[in-house]
């Protein structure tokens, strides 16, 4: 099986991609490299990965490479590219936001039009929920999103509907929440405290840390994916969730026993576009794919943290 | 080792969209109708319009 993923060497598309390969696929990886982050760290992210002969990877942008050509071949499609950063997306950044998670995505889809695919997985994101009363966080709720990015997701996603309903495009909606494990972004929370801690720095929290998260960790959201291709109806949306809300202060308890010392917090104001709580309803996932997260979150911190210890050493071409 | 030939075959100028061919020294994909040279590094083919080095003929 041949398989396209998008923002391959990104946090998740890498570990989407590794998984693939061991699932014997084939795997074409494209990703542009946007400067959100270090270069350095997306082509650590693909060191092994390059290694492997099933896996080909094209640098380049969905809004410019010849789609048609892209698909030849494809399977199944892991859409996993996106601008992200719920922050970053006010203002005059938004066309970014815009061009690369709504057009690039319509673009994606049209061209599935003329180079069918058994299944279109689209990354969506827990931030098209928005500041939602209802806890845990519906499928069927209304989505309400707080920032420019929630904005960005819902209507990719949309339209990934769109194209089920009127032209059959068997798409699937994952709606990620608060991702985190090895590889996760620099501008994280979790990336960033634990940076600081080994720096001896004190670690920054905006708001009073009371705010939770449903955190999900990478292996987890990589399985929903292949479970995603497997199972799934076309036209469905679901909840990934990790199976627990968790503070961002019960997360910084945990850091520091995984530590073994006491870590220097400082409270900032709130931002733009944060959620309060977030908490997936995961009933539909476990009934229709047979999604179950596995990682808790003590053991995913650890994952995270040895990561990170490699990071900062300067070892992290695994 | 180079670019094989089954991502050749996926690839074509994200400029025109037309075929592109590797160069002579397989470091490089060019476009002749945009007169482009798409770079080759560590066996990446960079396909972004920006990167691309205009070809003097």
């Amino acid at each position: 099986m041949k398989c396209l993923v998008t923002g391959a060497a990104g946090f998740i598309g890498s570990h989407l991609s590794e998984y693939l390969i061991k699932k014997a696929c084939k795997v074409v990886g494209i990703d542009n490299f946007m400067d959100y982050y270090p270069r350095s760290i997306k082509e650590a992210n693909i060191a092994c990965l390059r290694k492997n002969l099933n896996f080909e990877f094209i640098e380049g942008s969905l809004l410019e490479v010849d789609l048609l050509r892209l698909l030849n071949g494809v399977d199944v499609i892991f859409h996993q590219s996106a601008q992200a950063g719920v922050r970053a997306s006010w203002g005059q950044n938004f066309k970014i936001y815009s061009d690369n998670n709504i057009l690039a995505t319509q673009m994606l889809l049209e061209a599935c039009k003329q180079s069918p695919v058994e299944k279109f997985v689209y990354a969506s994101s827990s931030s098209v929920y928005g500041d939602t009363k209802d806890l845990p966080m519906n499928e069927s709720s209304m989505p309400c999103p707080v920032s420019p990015y929630g904005v960005s997701k819902l209507a990719a996603e949309n339209l990934c509907c769109l194209y089920y309903k009127n032209f059959g495009i068997p798409t699937v909606s994952l709606r990620y929440f608060t991702v985190y494990g090895a590889r996760q972004r620099p501008d994280m929370a979790f990336h960033r405290f634990f940076r600081w801690a080994l720096e001896d720095k004190p670690l920054k929290v905006y708001g009073d840390g009371e705010q939770s998260r449903d955190f999900t960790h990478v292996d987890d959201i990589v399985e929903a994916n292949w479970l995603a291709f497997e199972k799934a109806m076309p036209g469905e949306v679901f909840n990934i969730g990790g199976g627990s809300r968790v503070t961002l202060n019960e997360v910084i308890e945990l850091m520091k026993e995984l530590l073994g010392r006491e870590l220097k917090v400082h409270y900032q104001g709130t931002q733009k576009g944060d959620v309060r709580h977030t908490l997936a309803n995961m009933t539909k996932a476990g009934e229709k794919v047979g999604y179950k997260p596995k990682v808790s979150i003590r053991d995913g911190l650890k994952t995270e943290y040895e990561w990170v210890k490699k990071l900062v050493s300067g070892r992290v071409v695994e | 080792m180079a670019i094989s030939q089954e991502l050749l075959d996926i690839l074509a100028c994200p400029k025109c969209k037309g075929d592109i061919y590797l160069n002579e020294t397989k470091d490089g994909l060019i476009c002749d109708r945009c007169k482009l040279l798409y770079e080759i590094k560590d066996d990446i083919p960079i396909m972004l319009i920006d990167e691309a080095k205009p070809i003097e003929k």
